[in-house]
């Protein structure tokens, strides 16, 4: 038993560290450094000044605000089959259908909104769609309102919102 | 009382009430800003009142406005006693507003033949007011942990309690050490004999006097003031956030203001005992006012000197990246600021010229040395609160034995020792 037992020796012995003063002289010395550094020229600092300065650096995998794609004759992509608003965890999408008119299939939603205070960008709604009718690649990050009924958005929103990074229709459906 | 005493005592009255309470929203953006620089982002810096963001200040009275329209929230287990929940903060606030209340902002001023002191309370035994309100604080403290029915509340109350029981032994200690020096309990007299010189080149301030003791008395002001290094009283890892974590609202913003002015008065009344108060170096109040003349000229040149500086920084500074579009007011607000300086500085040193030459208005003089003693204690108070804030972004937080350990073993022996050595010095010299 004993043999396994491994005697570490302590890194601050030396009567410097023990001293513990040094040590605080040493610590203070990077922090003034940075300081009067960052304080001499604010604007070298590297960071985003937000609201001006907007991230370059978005990927198309980010799973950014919903959008509801098109068919390539512009009509709706979606057929208002609830597999989203199923899978959806948080139960933020609400969907109602109608019977469609425009020869393509079946059923369209009549309406269709997503509570974005409630969602939590998981992406299993997009996921589910079997049409890719729903995607998450508006590449929107900020989202503002200023009452509660802002964040819910509707189907002429989620219609509207365009894809960021080319892919404009849906690929299941044309 | 003349009317001049009555003036005099209101008018340092009103200045240590704002000094203690403008310092609270200042202190609280400094320390976020400094906190910024210091780990290469930038803080706040964002709010203003149109256009008008003075680097960010604007973002602690909008958080002021926030905790008092909060909601009051009472935790529903405290049944009884609800006006003592609300008191410990109270306390807390009013026992490190109090304290701050002896601190000598200049040289007595002499009119006629009054003297008056420049102290929002004239009392002549600083040292032991401070000593015995400052430590009612924590009273606040237990009161708050205890009546908050949590069992993490108590424990953070109880380590609080303790560790400002343990320090305020070296600190006492300490302090009596210098008591000793000075031979005086008037925090007034021991700026007046820090005025002199040691060995004829050293200004007689206390960290020169007394090096050992002033150690002990940072350390130990440190831990009173319940900061970093010394945060025992809060400890995320282990008891959640410590004796407040019941309290909300503006009964958070009470014991969060306190630490404030614990910390501003800690500052005090370390410049005031060991570097010179309001005194500048080498130069004693009777100097200033016997060459008043050289004193006027030296701040006229002096004063652009540091405007002309400090606008060149504002110009470098306060304004948004070259290639970003959007300015919101940020030239604006420079050209104003760079304009009230000038205009200020102008009328200073008119206001200097005319005193230095052509008016033998020795009141008036006297008065200007007060002001230049009172701009002097403020730059120092503030120095030594951005040292406080500086600590805190250097050190990590103690362990709580190590706490007690440096208090008991190192510090309180230290402490005894150094009134030893002191008492055998001073009778040394007086025989
Ligand atoms: S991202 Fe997740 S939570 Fe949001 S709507 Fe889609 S499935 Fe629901
Ligand atoms: S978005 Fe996709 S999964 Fe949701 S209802 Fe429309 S087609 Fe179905």
């Amino acid at each position: 038993m004993s043999q396994n037992v491994k005697v570490v020796q302590r890194a601050s012995s030396s009567v410097r560290d023990k001293l513990y003063l040094p040590a605080i002289y040493d610590g203070m010395k990077i922090t003034f450094k940075h300081f009067f550094k960052n304080l001499s020229d604010i604007n070298a600092v590297d960071v985003l000044r937000y609201p001006e300065e907007q991230p370059q650096d978005i990927t198309d995998r980010y799973r950014g605000l919903h959008r509801l794609t098109h068919r390539p004759d512009d009509s709706i992509a979606c057929v208002a089959c609830f597999m989203c608003a199923t899978a959806c965890p948080s139960n933020c999408m609400f969907i109602e259908a109608q019977e469609r008119e425009d020869g393509h299939d079946e059923k369209m939603p009549k309406s269709f909104s997503i509570d974005t205070l409630e969602c939590i960008f998981c992406g299993y709604c997009v996921e589910a769609c079997p049409c890719d009718a729903i995607r998450m690649d508006t590449g929107i990050f900020s989202l503002t309102g200023n009452k509660r009924e802002d964040f819910v958005l509707d189907k002429e929103q989620l219609l509207a919102n365009k894809g960021a990074f080319g892919e404009v229709c849906s690929c299941a459906r044309d | 009382m003349s009317t001049a005493s009555i003036i005099v005592a209101i008018s340092s009255f009103a200045l240590g009430t704002l000094l203690a309470l403008m310092t609270i929203p200042v202190l609280v953006w400094l320390e976020r800003r400094t906190a910024g620089l210091v780990q290469d982002r930038l803080g706040p810096n964002r709010t203003n009142i149109f256009g008008f963001r003075l680097g960010g200040v604007v973002q602690s009275f909008a958080d002021v406005v926030k905790l008092v329209l909060k909601e009051e929230y009472y935790p529903s287990h405290i049944k009884s006693g609800k006006w003592l929940f609300m008191l410990a903060p109270i306390i807390t606030f009013v026992a490190a507003l109090l304290a701050f209340m002896v601190i000598p902002f200049a040289d007595t001023l002499i009119i006629g033949d009054e003297h008056l002191r420049v102290q929002p309370l004239p009392i002549d035994f600083g040292v032991f007011w401070y000593l015995a309100v400052s430590s009612i604080g924590v009273i606040g403290v237990i009161f708050g942990g205890w009546l908050s029915h949590n069992k993490y509340s108590l424990l953070g109350a109880a380590r609080a309690a303790s560790m400002v029981v343990s320090y305020e032994l070296p600190l006492g200690l300490s302090i009596l050490a210098f008591i000793i020096t000075y031979d005086t309990v008037d925090f007034n007299a021991m700026v007046t004999s820090q005025s002199e010189l040691l060995f004829g080149f050293l200004p007689a301030w206390g960290i020169f006097m007394q090096p050992i003791a002033s150690i002990i008395l940072i350390i130990t002001l440190f831990a009173e003031t319940n900061r970093n290094p010394f945060t025992v009283a809060e400890g995320e890892s282990e008891i959640v956030a410590g004796f407040m974590t019941e309290y909300s609202a503006m009964k958070f913003a009470m014991y969060f203001m306190a630490e404030y002015i614990a910390m501003n008065t800690a500052s005090a009344v370390i410049i005031t005992m060991i570097f010179g108060g309001y005194q500048l170096p080498y130069i004693s109040t009777q100097m200033m006012l016997d060459n008043f003349t050289t004193l006027a000229i030296c701040v006229m040149i002096a004063a652009p000197i540091v405007v002309t500086l400090f606008i060149k920084w504002m110009q470098k500074n306060n304004r948004v990246r070259p290639g970003m579009a959007q300015d919101k007011g940020r030239e604006f607000e420079t050209k104003f600021f760079t304009i009230a300086f000038i205009v200020m500085t102008i009328a200073i040193e008119f206001i200097l010229l005319y005193l230095a030459f052509f008016s033998e208005n020795l009141l008036a003089q006297s008065i200007y040395v007060t002001v230049i003693q009172i701009a002097t204690f403020v730059v120092k108070l503030m120095i030594f609160n951005m040292f406080f804030i500086l600590i805190r972004w250097t050190l990590p937080r103690f362990r709580y034995d190590q706490v007690q350990k440096l208090g008991w073993y190192y510090l309180l022996p230290l402490a005894l020792l150094n009134i030893f050595v002191t008492a055998l010095v001073v009778v040394g010299v007086s025989l």
